[in-house]
């Protein structure tokens, strides 16, 4: 029967400190929105890395006396290579075709060039929950001691700056995102103290009239859960909306048509919702700490 | 004489000093019964206030012992004191409204906090109010009051939970001569109905024709007259 109270009042009081209860929620939006929106640059990094690392995969050149049956065994065992998704086979035909298409006009070159001069080859595709640069590293080792094998082409270069940006960005984001989460806790918990302490008389009347410290403390838990709640749950929107507009953008943009923009995973925006829910109500418990004493 | 069985409030060598140059008092022996009407007097910053905050256990004191309806204080942990304060109604010289609640929600949070069905508190909390005087104004917010109406609301709060205590600090300091004596015959009215009331002023004229006991507060130590 207690809860019932708690919300009666707590919505009374929200009613009575309209103004001072939503510089509080917009206080707890802003860092929550700050907070979002680094999140969101920090999936969207980690989503690139990701995509440009899996498409970059390995190409696997063969001896040009590779045995026509032998293709097929060495398809298999590929297949079964951990961390591989995809084995694509090209032969010196299509990958003499290829060559014609990337000549287009040019393509007269070729004239007279036998159309089996390139060698044979298999094409990898990494799995994306897997895709670590050590793993393609210790994989292209593998593969190249086979003696079928002539060559494994992986982009080496490519995939040692794109592991070494990743890493620092990561670190980067991580660093920043903790540095942001401890400013917006501290914000949220001292913008909560301030309301109230703004309320102080309320509690030493309520004390008085022998209000137990649940009794008290409960519409304020409550009027806390409530800014968590809707302040998160703004910020979330405003992160979403701007996400939208890039998606948009990205349609009608050349320059950014491919880059894939991704929202925040789902669980990830329960997490903050729940961690901004949990701050407020905290900060609200520890503020009133010092009220609830004799 | 007062029997210990009839006695409501109970001090047994009773100090409360801040530190070793601040002694409020020291060694106070007393006994109030049940629906008895005492002033307690004395001087500006003598301690009155101090010995009524240590009955509502706003503050502890620092030996002795306290008993108040039978209750020990010093046997009361943190978590009992709300059901002790329960039964003390308190009023204050400056009120201690919620300005930004009505007469009426400033009244009806005493029987909030106890639990009182929403019908029943608002049957009682117009009831007291008209007791008091302010029939027609349970809508209206404290600082659309005069200070004796303030006043007034203060002691409907401190009344509307029938407290069988009242602890009056100074409730007349604010007020003029007309609503000094309206507060008065206010609190002999609750006392005619049972309560028993410490009435903590520094006036004299409040008690200088009065039959109850005066208990003087003098240099930390309780003189009864």
């Amino acid at each position: 029967m207690i809860l019932p109270t708690f919300y009666h009042r707590a919505f009374y009081d929200l009613r009575q400190d309209l103004c001072a209860q939503l510089i509080t929620t917009m206080v707890v939006s802003l860092s929550i929105l700050i907070f979002a929106f680094f999140t969101l640059l920090y999936f969207n990094l980690q989503h690139f890395v990701e995509r440009f690392g899996t498409e970059l995969g390995l190409t696997i050149f063969l001896t040009e006396d590779t045995p026509k049956d032998r293709i097929l065994s060495l398809y298999q065992e590929l297949t079964e290579l951990p961390g591989v998704e995809k084995v694509t086979y090209i032969s010196s035909k299509e990958a003499f075709g290829r060559l014609e298409n990337f000549l287009k006009d040019e393509k007269e070159v070729l004239e007279g060039v036998d159309p089996e001069f390139l060698p044979p080859s298999f094409e990898i595709q990494i799995n994306r929950a897997v895709f670590q640069l050590e793993r393609i590293k210790q994989l292209a080792g593998e593969i190249d001691k086979w003696p079928e094998v002539s060559k494994v082409q992986f982009g080496q270069e490519w995939i040692d700056r794109l592991y070494v940006f990743s890493s620092l960005a990561r670190i980067i984001v991580a660093i920043a995102g903790l540095l942001l989460l401890f400013t917006a806790a501290f914000v949220v918990t001292n913008t909560i103290k301030l309301t109230v302490y703004a309320r102080q008389e309320e509690l030493e009347i309520m004390r008085l009239v022998g209000a137990t410290n649940i009794f008290i403390q409960g519409p304020f838990l409550v009027e806390a859960f409530l800014q968590g709640l809707l302040g998160s749950s703004l910020a979330l929107g405003a992160v979403f909306a701007c996400y939208r507009f890039l998606q948009g953008l990205e349609a009608k943009s050349e320059l950014l048509r491919g880059v894939n923009i991704c929202f925040i995973p789902w669980h990830y925006t329960v997490v903050i919702i729940a961690s901004s829910v949990l701050l407020c109500v905290l900060g609200s418990a520890l503020a009133m700490r010092r009220f609830l004493r004799l | 004489m007062i029997s210990l069985e009839s006695s409501i409030i109970r001090f047994k060598d009773v100090s409360k000093k801040y530190s070793q140059d601040n002694i409020v008092f020291s060694g106070i022996d007393l006994e109030i019964e049940k629906g008895e009407f005492v002033f307690l007097t004395g001087p500006s910053g003598i301690g009155k206030s101090t010995m009524l905050r240590i009955l509502f256990c706003a503050e502890r004191p620092t030996s002795g012992e306290i008993w108040v309806d039978g209750v020990a204080l010093s046997s009361l942990s943190n978590s009992q004191v709300p059901y002790l304060r329960r039964k003390i109604g308190v009023i204050f010289q400056d009120f201690k409204l919620l300005s930004n609640h009505t007469v009426f929600d400033n009244v009806a949070l005493s029987l909030e906090v106890i639990g009182l069905g929403k019908k029943q508190a608002e049957k009682r909390v117009m009831q007291v109010l008209e007791g008091v005087g302010l029939t027609g104004k349970a809508s209206r917010y404290p600082l659309q009051l005069s200070g004796g109406e303030q006043q007034r609301v203060a002691i409907a709060r401190a009344v509307v939970n029938r407290p069988p205590i009242i602890l009056a600090d100074e409730p007349t300091g604010n007020l003029d001569l007309q609503r000094t004596e309206e507060a008065m015959m206010l609190m002999e009215e609750l006392n005619a109905r049972g309560a028993t009331i410490i009435f903590a002023t520094h006036d004299e004229r409040l008690f200088e024709d009065t039959h109850r006991r005066v208990l003087r507060l003098l240099n930390g130590k309780i003189e009864i007259q």
